[in-house]
């Protein structure tokens, strides 16, 4: 085909140039889809793992606020029976072991544990008997230990360890009656004569006790369960402006496994404001700031659990009021009361698995109001080949924004380009003018559909010189809910925004 | 080698055309040598027995339309300026760029004294191609695509191109008022593009939306010692050829047979008719490649997660992925046995009446079957010869793309020595930058 060009005049080509002429590319630049979804887990400060956004099965969504679970074992308030060295006396001798105020145990059975005897025999003679405790019993045999006690003046005969495990122990005055009987090789009974005037030369030791098992009575007693604070981070962004969620509600939650009443008592229960203002939660929920917890009872429902929950919300308390003052935090404190009726014909008991745990919630749903509820971002951007393009053969740019709204939400959106330093360059608006997305329509307070507009952003080729160059930006968004935040609107998950971007460049040869 | 500089490419190739000269004329002046070797084997040199034909030339090329080579290129100082905004303004929606080109490089003819019986042999080139394009093709690449938001821009162009060598004998008899003649002809192909008939489309989209392009292909061509590999890669169109070999010796084989014959209905009046190029056909054997692209990719630009942006945990990343919309292109080749490739087939019906001995009157009829397309043109003559070793003609003709060509030739025979100039449009050979068509022959051979 090389003939073909012997009939050119080859001389016209030897200098030939494309005329000057303008032409116009169009091509799409980026696009993405906000999600309420999305923007609420950012709303809610990632960092505390005990916010969670649910989403209901009708596809509201539902912030929830969890403080720290209280738990108290029963073990931590009462101490029966501790560990340690207890002298005996004489040869009969009632042990008044050690249990809380007002609580009169009438059983209490080990689940681990051990028994043993320090003995000093300076009678000079082996000594040979047993130890006896009549109310301790396992599988019907009453503890009893023989003991063989040699002669030592001076360094006390340590008996081995006796495994407690599976005892029970019964009494009615918080006593245990030790008998010891030791007798000479010539059948003498003897007392362990005391080491110094007041100090037995006889012991017995408790080691490790574990109990599996108490029962008796619980008197009048009170002891603190819990403080806690509950951040409410949906009002600790950086955004601004006001948000109104239409129907707050805080939920206390008690799982109970004491044996016994119990009352809480709420000894605190406030809100903190913006400025760090107390705010009272007021409720007709609580008797007295008082709630007796349900628990299970004597004798049936031993090892049972029993569940109170109590609900504060615009019905009971002044909790929509406080939501208006967009509360930062809620602090409570919860003090435990064990038979605050004083009941005295009342047993109770505890399992070594016994425990009240205790919880707050502070529950949202995400249906209400805003108000140019604004927020910054900063962002890195990165343009791309865009920044090596030739400007000197652009005329002109022209960004194409399209918003394609599906959420109750309407926004307004302005970027300013930042650079290396931080000092803004430009930005994406000028004179004031900034992307107004309209909210999509709403019916029945929800978004049905989507409302679609179209913004262009001319430049000239010496401002998208500039703009290209830039490696930051900040996206300024302030949102308001349908018709001027004046309509409570729910926001779904499903809800999203689309924004995209073309651009069309202008280009000169 | 970029999209534009393929449009400029093409546009070059159809501005030479515009260079060139014509056929039909030569079929009126049956006396000249290179009549018998290019339009009908059985004419032969009134009164010659020996002929030595010398290289000739002729180029026939026509673009639809008004396009001219001055609608192209103009001057500016010492520079030529390529001004497709005008170009383009003269195009049709759909535009046709044909061009045949001939080289006659040797040949030999002789006839036994009684004119009873006649041989020959010869050599020529022969390129004939066709070329079809939209011209939303240059339109997109000179304007851009922002003129065609909401449209699909078809921007595939067909192609038949081919060229070859002529090996030819051929025989003639003269029976009564009858000279008969048959010619074979052993094609050698040199090289050859053609577009898959079922396969050539592309097409691109811009949607309004925020201009998402979609890229859609269904484009296949073969190709034999042309072209060996396209590269589409980053935003390129490299097109690498195969090295022009023009070589004689070829497995790119076909044959062609021309048939002729004259008749001397009277002392004045004679009639003739040819059939040129019979079942012409070359297959192409030496490295033919079937190149194809079929895809359809929509480009969006960045899609970024709007998690990113809510929690601005990544950087906004603009950076373009236009790379991938261009090398959806991605030809894929593939070793083909099934090229072929048809020479174009002409027929011509003509006749001539002896006015008086100066003056000769002639009528052509011609008719050529190129791949799917037929062209006919009918052409009346005059023909003056104010002495013997002098001939100027002129002819009126009608084809295809005009009802006003006015052709000429000026052919000169002193002794053995034939010279022709000769065009089937006379306006076109003197003024060839403003005129879509060419048409021009040129000749030289010696007859005793």
């Amino acid at each position: 085909m090389g003939s073909l060009w012997s009939a050119c005049n080859k001389s016209d080509f030897d200098n030939v140039e494309l005329d000057d002429h303008s032409a116009e590319f169009a091509f799409p630049l980026f696009s993405t889809t906000l999600t309420l979804e999305d923007l609420l887990f950012k709303v809610l400060n990632d960092e505390s793992s005990d916010d969670t956004l649910f989403i209901n099965p009708d596809g509201t969504m539902t912030l929830y606020y969890t403080g720290d679970v209280a738990e108290k074992p029963a073990s931590d308030i009462f101490n029966t029976f501790p560990s340690g060295p207890a002298p005996i006396p004489d040869t009969f001798y009632k042990y008044p072991f050690y249990s809380n105020e007002g609580v009169t145990i009438r059983e209490a059975v080990f689940k681990g544990g051990t028994i043993n005897l320090a003995i000093l025999n300076s009678t000079g003679e082996t000594l040979t008997g047993t130890f006896t405790v009549p109310q301790m019993s396992k599988n019907g045999n009453t503890l009893s230990i023989p003991l063989t006690v040699p002669p030592n003046a001076t360094f006390p005969f340590i008996t081995p360890l006796f495994s407690l495990e599976g005892w029970k122990a019964e009494s009615d005055s918080n006593e245990l009656i030790f008998i010891y009987d030791l007798r000479k090789p010539n059948g003498e009974r003897v007392k362990i004569p005391e080491i110094a005037p007041g100090t037995p030369g006889i012991f017995v030791v408790f080691q490790s006790l574990v109990l599996s098992y108490l029962e008796g009575y619980w008197g009048y007693s009170s002891y603190p369960l819990t403080r806690d604070t509950i951040e409410i981070d949906i009002n600790q962004t950086d955004l601004d402006g006001g948000i109104t969620i239409k129907s707050p509600r805080v939920t206390m939650l008690i799982s109970n496994s004491w044996g016994f009443p119990t009352r809480g008592y709420i000894k605190y229960l406030s809100f903190i404001g913006q400025n760090g203002e107390e705010i009272p939660l007021e409720t007709t929920a609580f008797n007295d700031d008082s709630l007796d917890f349900n628990y299970p009872s004597y004798p049936n429902e031993i090892g049972q659990t029993k569940y109170t929950e109590v609900l504060l919300d615009e019905n009971n308390s002044n909790i929509a009021d406080i939501f208006n003052a967009q509360p930062t935090r809620l602090i409570y404190e919860v003090e435990g009361i064990s038979n605050a009726q004083r009941d005295s014909t009342l047993i109770g008991f505890l399992t070594d698995s016994s425990l009240i745990r205790l919880s707050m919630r502070v529950e949202l749903l995400l249906e209400g109001t805003a108000k140019n509820f604004g927020a910054e971002q900063e962002m890195d951007l990165n343009f791309g080949d865009y920044s090596d393009l030739d400007t000197g053969k652009i005329e002109s740019v022209e960004f194409k924004l399209v918003t394609e709204n599906g959420t109750p939400i309407a926004a307004d959106m302005q970027i300013l380009f930042l650079d290396d330093a931080g000092m803004v360059l430009d930005s994406l608006f000028n004179d004031g003018a900034r992307l107004i997305m309209e909210s999509a329509p709403i019916t029945n307070g929800v978004a049905s559909g989507v409302t679609r507009q179209e913004n262009f952003v001319t430049m000239s080729a010496s401002r998208f010189d500039r703009i290209r160059q830039t490696k930051k930006a900040i996206l300024k968004t302030s949102y308001t809910t349908a018709q001027g935040g004046t309509v409570p609107v729910k926001l779904l998950a499903t809800n999203a925004a689309v924004v995209k971007m073309g651009i069309k460049v202008k280009t000169r040869y | 080698m970029k999209i534009k500089h393929i449009s400029i490419l093409i546009l070059l190739i159809s501005a030479s055309q515009v260079y060139a000269q014509q056929e039909m004329m030569l079929h009126s002046l049956s006396n000249l040598w290179h009549s018998n070797t290019s339009v009908n084997p059985a004419f032969f040199p009134e009164n010659k027995n020996i002929v030595i034909g010398l290289p000739a030339y002729s180029i026939d090329a026509a673009h639809s339309g008004k396009i001219t080579y001055n609608d192209i290129f103009r001057k500016d100082g010492d520079r030529t300026v390529i001004d497709f905004d005008n170009a383009i303004n003269k195009l049709d929606p759909e535009n046709e760029l044909s061009f045949d080109q001939r080289i006659e490089t040797l040949s030999f003819g002789f006839r036994t004294p009684n004119g009873k019986w006649g041989i020959q042999a010869g050599h020529a080139i022969a390129f004939s191609g066709t070329l079809n394009y939209p011209k939303s093709l240059p339109e997109l690449l000179w304007n851009g695509n922002a003129p065609y938001i909401g449209q699909t821009v078809q921007i595939g162009l067909q192609a038949d191109i081919s060229d070859w060598h002529e090996w030819s004998v051929g025989v003639m008899r003269k029976v009564g008022i009858l000279n008969i003649g048959v010619r074979a002809k052993y094609l050698t192909g040199i090289s050859a593009v053609r577009t898959d008939d079922d396969r050539h489309s592309m097409s691109l989209y811009t949607d309004p939306d925020i201009y998402q392009l979609t890229l859609k292909t269904d484009y296949a061509f073969y190709s034999s010692s042309i072209i060996s590999a396209i590269d589409t890669a980053g935003l390129g169109f490299d097109v690498t050829l195969g090295s022009f070999k023009n070589n004689i010796r070829s497995k790119n084989n076909g044959i062609a047979f021309d048939l002729g014959a004259t008749a001397q209905i009277t002392e004045r009046l004679s009639l003739n008719a040819s059939v040129v190029n019979l079942g012409g056909l070359i297959k192409w054997k030496n490295d033919p490649r079937y190149f194809q692209s079929k895809a359809e990719y929509t480009y969006e630009g960045t899609s970024i997660p709007g998690a990113d942006i809510i929690n601005g945990s990544d950087s906004l990343d603009f950076d373009t992925k236009l790379d991938t919309l261009n090398d959806i292109f991605r030809f894929s080749q593939t070793a083909t046995s099934a090229m072929e490739t048809n020479t174009p087939m002409r027929i011509y019906v003509g006749g001539s009446f002896q006015l008086t001995k100066r003056w000769n009157l002639g009528l052509t009829v011609f008719h050529q079957k190129k791949d799917k397309t037929n062209d006919t043109a009918v052409g009346a003559s005059v023909r003056f010869l104010p002495v013997k070793w002098l001939s100027l003609g002129t002819m009126y003709s009608v084809n295809n793309r005009s009802a006003a060509n006015l052709g000429f030739h000026l052919a000169v025979t002193p002794g053995p020595v034939q010279v022709y100039f000769l065009s089937d449009n006379l306006l076109n050979a003197f003024s060839l930058k403003s005129s879509p068509a060419a048409n021009l022959r040129a000749g030289l051979s010696l007859a005793f």
